[in-house]
């Protein structure tokens, strides 16, 4: 660890922090202002959560956070104590993909991909609640996600396959 | 909704079939990779999280930079004192211009840009130092303890100011950057001549690229090699102008691109690897590493430019055209960047498809001490179709004509010559805005609307488009193709994947054309030390040139293919084909080898299994009197689009119902990328039509979020239909054109031509935000 600085500033004390992280218990100390985005990224080494905006407009960084859809830019990571926290390395389920993941891949929904993870992460919290949405729901499902290469239409299309997909496995 | 969203291949296929021309060089039997929607080779570690990205190359035990930039829009710099900050704990070292050994000079055509100024400051993003610290926060804390004595100079933020006679010059040689003229025939003398008249001033918008994946990276430098991963759009320019400024030689440097998030044009101008290098040279053995914020990202970056163009169109009774004046004001910013290319792209562009046959075009672009512009996507031609299109209308209304018709009469047609004075031989103009009519059923088009208050309108717009950089620039693309010991089929380019699917096209057209599945083939792209130089991701480029190269290589490796099976099986060579990984006998198809089998062999037998293919097709620099010339690019693309919308007149809001696209891309190598190129241009045109701009005061950048610079999101953008004609190219890959630029370019011409129909007053600022368009009511 660090030499805490000479001129003492609140980082300079750790808080601890537990919670669960893509299934398995994780018990720390973190800086009390860093962001969620930047302890996952930086200190955990999960990379795939981006951070593109970073003031909560764009997406990139969505991770779940009790199955809803947080901005981990703008959540600090004591926040997420006793949380139960979802990141899209976490989603592939014994190397297996998750059916939104794979109708990404199917339907050319990936482009430069930055904006990806957040989005489908976006579309497993609106599917896991809604399985049948419509498509205004599918709209305010997924306008908290900016996508600057595909024009989204290829991204709805993905979310309402898998939605179908997954409306079928449940019969 | 039972409309299609975009066509499914089938229905591609179909319609491909009927509208392709027939033409006997292309007749190449049905194809097994090329035209058909492979999934993109990088799409799983994108969708899992997977992929490195360069801010996911960081790692807490490595130094981190940060840089200081001016914090006047123009000033004199009189003295910098870094002692405070080079005194705070954690801080490793604050570079300023000293510490830069080369010329500490950059900049894409003018090297104009000092890398870390030393005398001056020309904007609010101008880089002063760079501190390299133990962790990001100190060295932000360190930045504060700079201390840098500025002189303000009075700052110049308009044209109009820049121009003035006693005007601050921004640069030493002033504040005209350049002119570009076109001459046309006699244009003053066909406008007093022309029966009808109609001229308007149209003023576009500052727009940034606001590419996700922000500006970051890593350098490392061992005393031997300088290695920068850092993405790029041009890595072996990039190399060129890194080595020059930093006093290193070539061999020195190595520049290798991460996953990229994104650039349209953004990362076409030096960013973060001119740092990182000094940085790196300075603190030799350690790694460091440098990302931008939002904020900082938007103010440093150069925009695409603002244009003022003024356009005077003149025609004959019956609507044809025969005269064109147009002057284009063009607001620079600080430094030159790609704005002379920019301009000439502007005015070579002019009437876009449209056959003028007096045109005069005077284009002149302005220092200010504004952002820098330079490429975006669209590259000038965006600018200018808003004003052509525009006049086209402004002009159906006055002769009271149907645009629509208008607008056919006066398309370029094959063999016809365009602004240039360049034969283009290839014209679909036509053939691509009657697709979009048909699609549209133009002249069925209903104006009912479900309240009063909502108006509805259609617009049109066409694109014609010169791919490549033209005017006798040098343009090239090399790849290398290899067959590994294990018969894998490796290609090599030093073209950058942004994001546009470029790893696909160049495995999907060296599949094709060896004979291999698509899942044998291992692109190797986009770094200086292993890869050929490609060129840029820029222009509409690398499908026309890089995948030509790959073409090339492909083919030649193939030959040395079918030499060794020839040989080693004992038949005749011109009777080996290769299908599938496997080399045989047409007529004895048990005479067999595989390609591993044929890379064992051919070590034995001493061959290099590997291949080179340059493609470099000439063109000729204009007249820079006349701005004629008779190749000034190598192809042009055409496409046309078609736009529904309602306006509500109470709110001044603009409702896209649908929105079709209809673009010539030659051959599609993936057709379902290609769609995917169409729609997210029209997306960016959507933003650039409707919502997106810089806004600057005194010359600082007043929205340098995604808060504030509003994009388009899934609920701005409609189904985007698209149709995708193909009749080849004789010069490109398959007959493949290329896509990249022109949906964008087609996007707001056609939906301000839609506002205009519906409302029936122009729209001559750019956004059309709900604001103007109320107001262009009122006025009204």
């Amino acid at each position: 660890m660090k030499k805490p600085a000479k001129t003492k500033t609140i980082t300079s004390a750790l808080w601890s922090l537990r919670f669960k992280l893509n299934g398995k218990k994780v018990s720390t100390k973190v800086p009390p202002t860093q962001t969620l985005l930047d302890f996952l990224r930086l200190e955990l080494g999960l990379t795939g959560t981006k951070g593109a905006c970073l003031e909560g407009e764009c997406g990139s960084c969505y991770v779940l956070v009790d199955g809803k859809p947080m901005n981990s830019c703008l959540m600090l990571a004591p926040q997420a104590q006793d949380c139960n926290v979802t990141t899209i390395e976490g989603l592939a389920q014994n190397k297996k993909l998750d059916v939104i993941q794979q109708k990404f891949i199917d339907c050319g929904a990936v482009q430069c991909g930055y904006c990806t993870p957040g989005l489908i992460l976006a579309a497993k919290a609106l599917l896991t609640e809604t399985p049948h949405p419509t498509r205004e729901e599918f709209l305010v499902g997924m306008e908290g996600n900016i996508c600057r290469c595909t024009g989204y239409n290829k991204i709805l299309r993905a979310c309402e396959q898998a939605a179908d997909e997954m409306g079928l496995k449940k019969k | 909704m039972s409309r299609p969203t975009d066509d499914t291949l089938e229905e591609s296929a179909a319609r491909l079939h009927v509208t392709s021309k027939s033409s006997g060089a292309y007749e190449t039997g049905p194809m097994k990779v090329v035209g058909k929607s492979a999934l993109r080779l990088d799409a799983v570690g994108k969708a899992t999280g997977a992929t490195k990205y360069g801010q996911d190359l960081f790692d807490k035990k490595f130094l981190f930079a940060k840089v200081l930039r001016s914090a006047h829009p123009h000033a004199e710099i009189l003295g910098i004192d870094a002692g405070a900050a080079k005194k705070l704990p954690g801080v490793v070292a604050v570079l300023t211009h000293k510490d830069v050994p080369g010329t500490n000079l950059h900049g894409l055509i003018r090297r104009d840009q000092e890398v870390l100024c030393s005398k001056k400051v020309r904007y609010r993003g101008d880089a002063v130092a760079v501190v390299v610290a133990k962790t990001e926060e100190i060295a932000v804390a360190a930045l504060e303890k700079i201390q840098v004595d500025y002189r303000p100079l009075p700052s110049v933020l308009t044209m109009e100011d820049a121009l003035k006679v006693d005007a601050p010059k921004i640069h030493a040689e002033g504040n005209v950057l350049g002119e570009k003229h076109l001459r046309r025939g006699d244009a003053p003398r066909a406008m007093r001549e022309a029966d009808v008249v109609v001229e308007d001033t149209i003023q576009t918008q500052t727009v940034d690229h606001a590419f996700l994946d922000l500006e970051a990276g890593r350098a490392r430098y061992d005393g031997k090699m300088l290695t920068i991963e850092v993405s790029g759009q041009w890595l072996h320019e990039e190399r060129r102008l890194i080595a020059l400024a930093l006093g290193l030689p070539l061999e020195k440097l190595r520049i290798i691109q991460p996953a990229t998030g994104g650039a349209f044009g953004g990362r076409e101008d030096i960013s973060i690897q001119i740092y990182l290098g000094a940085a790196a040279l300075k603190l030799k053995g350690k790694m460091i590493c440098l990302r931008y914020s939002r904020s900082e990202s938007t103010i440093v970056r150069h925009k695409r430019h603002p244009i003022r163009v003024h356009y005077k169109l003149g025609a004959k009774k019956d609507g044809t055209l025969v005269a064109a004046q147009i002057t284009f004001y063009v607001d620079k910013g600080a430094y030159a960047s790609t704005g002379i290319a920019v301009m000439r792209k502007a005015s070579s562009h002019a009437t876009g498809p449209y056959k003028v046959p007096n045109v005069w075009v005077d284009v002149l672009g302005v220092f200010t001490n504004n952002n820098p512009c330079g490429a975006m996507r669209g590259f000038g031609a965006a600018q200018t179709a808003i004003a052509y299109e525009g006049l086209m209308d402004r002009l159906a209304t006055k002769l009271g004509m149907d645009k629509a018709e208008l607008r056919r009469k006066n398309l370029v047609k094959s063999g016809d010559e365009v602004t240039t004075g360049q034969v283009v031989p290839y014209a679909t103009a036509v053939e691509c805005f009657d697709a979009v009519l048909k699609r549209i059923d133009w002249k069925n088009r209903s104006y009912e609307t479900p309240a009063p208050h909502l108006k509805r309108g259609y617009g049109i717009s066409i694109v014609c488009f010169g791919l490549g950089y033209g005017d006798g620039f040098p343009d090239a693309s090399r790849a290398r193709c290899r067959l590994t010991p294990d018969g894998i089929l490796e290609v090599y380019s030093g073209a950058c994947d942004v994001g546009q699917g470029l790893i696909n096209m160049i495995a999907q057209i060296a599949a094709e054309e060896v004979g291999v599945p698509l899942e044998k083939v291992r692109p190797i792209l986009s770094d200086t030390a292993l890869t050929p130089e490609s060129g840029s991701s820029s222009a509409t480029r690398q499908t026309y040139f890089t995948g030509s190269a790959v073409h090339i290589a492909a083919s030649e490796l193939k030959k040395q293919l079918q030499d060794i099976a020839a040989s080693h099986l004992q038949e005749l060579v011109y009777e080996i084909k290769i299908e599938n990984g496997v080399a045989f006998n047409i007529h004895r198809p048990e005479k067999r080898l595989t390609l591993k089998e044929i890379a064992r062999v051919g070590k034995k037998r001493g061959f290099s299994l590997e291949a080179m293919g340059v493609y470099k097709p000439p063109t000729m620099p204009e007249n820079t009197q006349t701005g004629q010339s008779m190749r000034a690019f190598v192809t042009y693309l055409f496409g046309s689009h078609a736009c529904q919308l309602l306006v509500d007149t109470e709110t001044g809001e603009v409702k896209i119902e649908r929105y079709i696209a209809c673009h010539d891309v030659g051959k599609a190598i993936n057709p379902d990328q290609v769609i995917g190129q169409i729609q997210g241009g029209v997306a960016q045109g959507i933003g650039m039509a409707l919502m997106e701009e810089v806004v600057m005061k005194d010359g600082k950048i007043m929205n340098p979020g995604f808060t504030d610079y509003i994009l388009p999101t899934i609920r701005d953008v409609p189904e985007i239909e698209c149709i995708v004609m193909e009749n080849p190219d004789p010069g490109g890959p398959f007959g493949a054109r290329g896509v990249g630029e022109p949906p964008l370019i087609g996007t707001g011409p056609a939906i301000l031509s839609a506002i205009y129909d519906a409302i029936g007053t122009p729209i001559r600022e750019l956004p059309a935000t709900p604001e103007r368009v109320w107001r262009a009511l009122l006025d009204h």
